[in-house]
């Protein structure tokens, strides 16, 4: 269906090839999952499976790419509309009519289907995606889920060979983005479907794939089955981190406690190696336990609406302290962005106080509390305006008023502090993803807030700088003060977060610490307390929660 | 408050009219506005979009709408006031003389003149965001295609519509994040404020150009421009009701040119106020042309009740 023959690609003005080399035969009715860290080439390879790469995104190739018996370079995109169906990161993008049935139907009347054909396939790809109720609403009054489906769905009312998916799930939720994938995986198993998925978050996606191809510096560095891909992915991971059931079962076959098939899939784990870790030891003596210090923010009986009438906070009770990691989660909609704007006095409370410090936020201007509170927001692109990285720096100190000298010592120290050194004279903009995001974070660390307030920062990013970056905000709460991490990454927070407050519908639905929390949460459970549940005998799921603790309970 | 002025379905008759309908009424309503100038005409013509906008369901946000009018009315009459001073029945003067304006005063001219164009303003944009309300950005496209217009331009224009609320979010987004690092819009000086509006407008251009090239890529791969002939999955039928309104509506256009061609709906207000006396036949005109503004509520009632019973 699909034939890569050692083609490469280089974008108009880069150096660099994007692809280099790349061969690849995937056959009717596979389901492959491309990963690979950030800038692998990726995203491009998508984009060569219709044709935007060459025609819509210019340059230099050599090679040959063949899709369903189209070569991409003699047909223009619109030619594989009604073979290839492309669902991008985001979803907001990609809906191009004011509601969801007009839509669904936008590609089949460009493709000048007649009404009643079109009628028919507006109603299958609804009810494909279980959202006929949906038909006519909307599309600004949709959640993130739904107009990722609705994307899916016009994507599938032309009837395509091949459903290309970059990314699809990276703005949604737990449950919302199992919601997705388990649909996908329905469409494949029952209609036949050819499926390129392309995630670097493989633990969300590897259960439904046959096959991983892995994409590094542009070229393919592994291309196995699903197994044998995260086999292979252990010893040398290329910026990928493998689910966690992966890396136990090398463990627990190193330690010569279970030899077996590595499982990929957490029926699979549970069966087979979940009752040895849950007979494992519950003490853990290596983690992390911060003494919380003095309450930073208090937030008590918080109630917010917005204009449309919706209530978006209903009585959040809360508090920040020193020393401590808090991670805010919940659903899609759950009042967690609500909640951040508040606590920086963007938002003023309907209802109820936030104080900072003692200060009520009622009474003080954002500018004011910038200090004290530094929100660093989802996208990084809506921070950077500035000509260099170090002049993007230096804008926050100059607003907050720090003296020049004390600016200039404060831009170097964030810069080495977050490796941005070598970036100082660079436009940020130009720069990858992953180093947007820190200089968005140097620019709102260098004023040393007390509280540091990230929202979703570790969307899009590789493993490894996602681990980089846990590790710099252990430091900075080590260091006296706070960090709140609003985050749908469930293993980031089962591994590093001192508490977590979980969010549903406005309201504070649990509140403690982490291993409490994640344990009786359904949605938020990590990899590995799943595997322990049905062989825990009495003993409590809350020491069964990362890597580390099932190393630590049967070690 | 909510100030969502976007299309909303909702069961209003006057939502499911076919989409020429209310843009005809809308001309309508603006030729009037334009040509006339007596203020009974004027008012009469504003007080005609009241029920329509009841009538269909969204008598809210047009309320909330027309309180943001209020003081732009206000707004007018007063810097018509100050600025103009024509007119012969003086009701307040200054003792001081302003350099190149004279002895400021307040006439009674100025002031009527003032009310006058308020009201102009008030029922053309009253027609204009019923006409936003009512009609789905979709259909008017459908219907302006239908008038040959080139469907690029059209789709462009509808894309607009589309991505404008989002536009919005981004610009709101964008200046909070720049507060939350300490800085602040409307303090320091001019030039500073300016340079602080920088840290704005660059951030939101630069995400709607990015913005703008996922949705062009988008658009090729969902078969934009593969075909000519592209159709259309949904149509919204002109029946007979549609027919009647736009007659009716081509009626009162045609008064309206003829009350313009026979001098009636003019009012002096300068250089004293004429009277504001009306003939038995130019009231009779009048009402023929609210008549026929109000006709779309009943067309939308018929409307409903067929919807009704098709279902």
């Amino acid at each position: 269906m699909i034939q890569f023959e050692d083609f490469s690609f280089t974008y108009t003005g880069q150096h660099d090839p994007a692809l280099r080399r790349v061969s690849l035969d995937i056959g009717e009715g596979e389901y492959v999952l491309v990963t690979g860290p950030s800038g692998g080439g990726k995203s491009t390879l998508c984009r060569c499976l219709n044709g935007l790469v060459p025609h819509f995104h210019g340059g230099a190739l050599s090679g040959r790419v063949v899709v369903d018996g189209l070569d991409i370079t003699a047909h223009q995109p619109r030619e594989f509309a009604a073979r290839v169906g492309m669902v991008f990161q985001d979803p907001e993008n990609q809906i191009i009519a004011s509601d969801v049935e007009r839509d669904i139907a936008f590609g089949l009347e460009n493709l000048g289907m007649p009404a009643d054909i079109i009628a028919q396939r507006v109603q299958e790809s609804l009810d494909m995606l279980g959202i006929p109720l949906l038909r006519r609403a909307p599309i600004d009054s949709l959640s993130g889920g739904e107009k990722q489906k609705v994307a899916l769905a016009a994507a599938l009312a032309v009837r395509p060979s091949v459903l290309v998916l970059d990314e699809p799930t990276s703005e949604l939720d737990p449950q919302s983005a199992r919601e997705f994938m388990e649909t996908v995986a329905l469409l494949h198993s029952e209609g036949g479907l050819t499926v390129v998925l392309v995630e670097h978050r493989i633990e969300r996606v590897a259960d439904y794939s046959t096959r991983i191809v892995v994409l590094d510096g542009g070229s393919v560095v592994v291309d196995e089955s699903r197994r044998a891909a995260l086999q292979l992915l252990l010893d040398e991971p290329h910026g990928v981190g493998v689910p966690p059931m992966v890396e136990v079962a090398r463990d627990l076959r190193m330690a010569g406690l279970w030899s077996g098939t590595t499982p990929t899939e957490i029926d699979e784990a549970r069966e087979r190696f979940g009752d040895i870790i849950a007979s494992g030891s519950t003490e853990r003596r290596y983690e992390r336990k911060p003494t919380p210090g003095p309450t930073l923010i208090e937030v008590q009986d918080l109630h917010f609406q917005y204009e449309n009438g919706r209530p978006a906070l209903q009585g959040v009770t809360a508090s920040v302290r020193a020393n401590e990691l808090l991670a805010v989660m919940g659903r899609n909609g759950s009042g967690k962005t609500t909640l951040a704007r508040h606590l920086n006095g963007l938002l003023k409370p309907a209802h109820g106080r936030v104080t900072v410090k003692g200060a009520d936020t009622r009474h003080a201007s954002v500018s004011s509390i910038a200090g004290t509170v530094g929100l660093v927001f989802q996208n990084p692109n809506d921070h950077l305006f500035a000509d260099t990285v170090e002049e993007e720096i230096r804008f926050t100190l100059k607003h907050l008023q720090i003296p020049e000298d004390e600016a200039g010592r404060r831009v170097d120290d964030v810069l080495a502090l977050l490796g941005l050194e070598q970036y100082r004279h660079h436009y940020p903009r130009g720069l990858s993803g992953g180093e947007r995001q820190r200089i968005a974070l140097a620019s709102v660390v260098a004023a040393r807030p007390d509280v540091l307030v990230l929202d979703e920062p570790t969307r899009g990013l590789g493993h490894e700088l996602k681990e980089e970056l846990l590790r710099f905000l252990i430091g900075y709460c080590d260091a006296g003060r706070a960090v709140v991490l609003i985050t749908h990454d469930v293993e980031t927070v089962a591994r590093h977060a001192d508490r977590v407050l979980l969010l549903d519908e406005g309201r504070v639905v649990d509140d403690g610490p982490r291993r409490t929390v994640l344990s009786r949460s359904e949605v938020f459970r990590p990899e590995i307390n799943a595997i322990v549940q049905g062989h825990l005998r009495g003993k409590k799921s809350e020491a069964f929660m990362t890597i580390d603790d099932a190393i630590e309970a049967f070690i | 408050m909510n100030l969502q002025f976007s299309y909303r379905r909702n069961g209003s008759g006057i939502h499911h009219l076919n989409p020429f309908v209310m843009p005809a009424w809308v001309a309508v309503i603006l030729v009037a506005a334009m040509t006339v100038s007596h203020p009974v005409w004027l008012l009469v013509v504003f007080l005609s979009t009241v029920p329509v906008a009841y009538a269909a369901g969204v008598g809210r946000q047009w309320r909330g709408l027309m309180k943001f009018v209020l003081w732009m009315c206000v707004a007018i009459v007063v810097i018509n006031v100050l600025v103009n001073q024509q007119g012969s029945n003086v009701l307040l003067q200054a003792g001081f003389r302003v350099p190149l304006l004279g002895v400021p005063m307040m006439t009674a001219e100025a002031l009527a003149f003032g009310g006058a164009m308020a009201l102009r303003l008030a029922a053309i944009i009253s027609a204009f965001t019923l006409l936003n309300l009512c009609v789905h950005p979709d259909d008017l496209m459908r219907a302006a295609i239908k008038l040959r217009l080139p469907y690029r331009s059209v789709l462009v224009t509808s894309l607009s519509t589309r991505f404008i609320p989002v536009l919005v979010a981004d610009a709101r987004t964008i200046s909070e994040v720049q507060q939350s690092r300490g800085l602040s819009f409307g303090s320091g000086s001019l030039v500073q404020r300016v340079r602080n509006r920088g840290a704005l407008v660059f951030p939101l251009l630069s995400n709607s150009l990015d913005r703008a090239v996922q949705v062009a890529e988008a658009m090729e791969s969902r078969a934009y421009g593969v075909t000519v002939r592209r159709t259309f999955y949904r149509d919204v039928p002109l029946v007979r009701e549609d027919v009647a309104a736009l007659l009716v509506l081509f009626g009162g256009m045609a008064l309206v040119i003829i009350v313009r061609t026979f001098g009636f709906g003019v009012y002096e207000y300068y250089p004293a106020l004429g009277d504001l006396f009306m003939s038995p036949a130019e009231w009779l005109m009048l009402a023929l042309l609210s008549a026929s503004l109000l006709f779309v509520v009943a067309a939308g009632i018929v409307r409903r009740r067929r919807t009704h019973d098709s279902i």
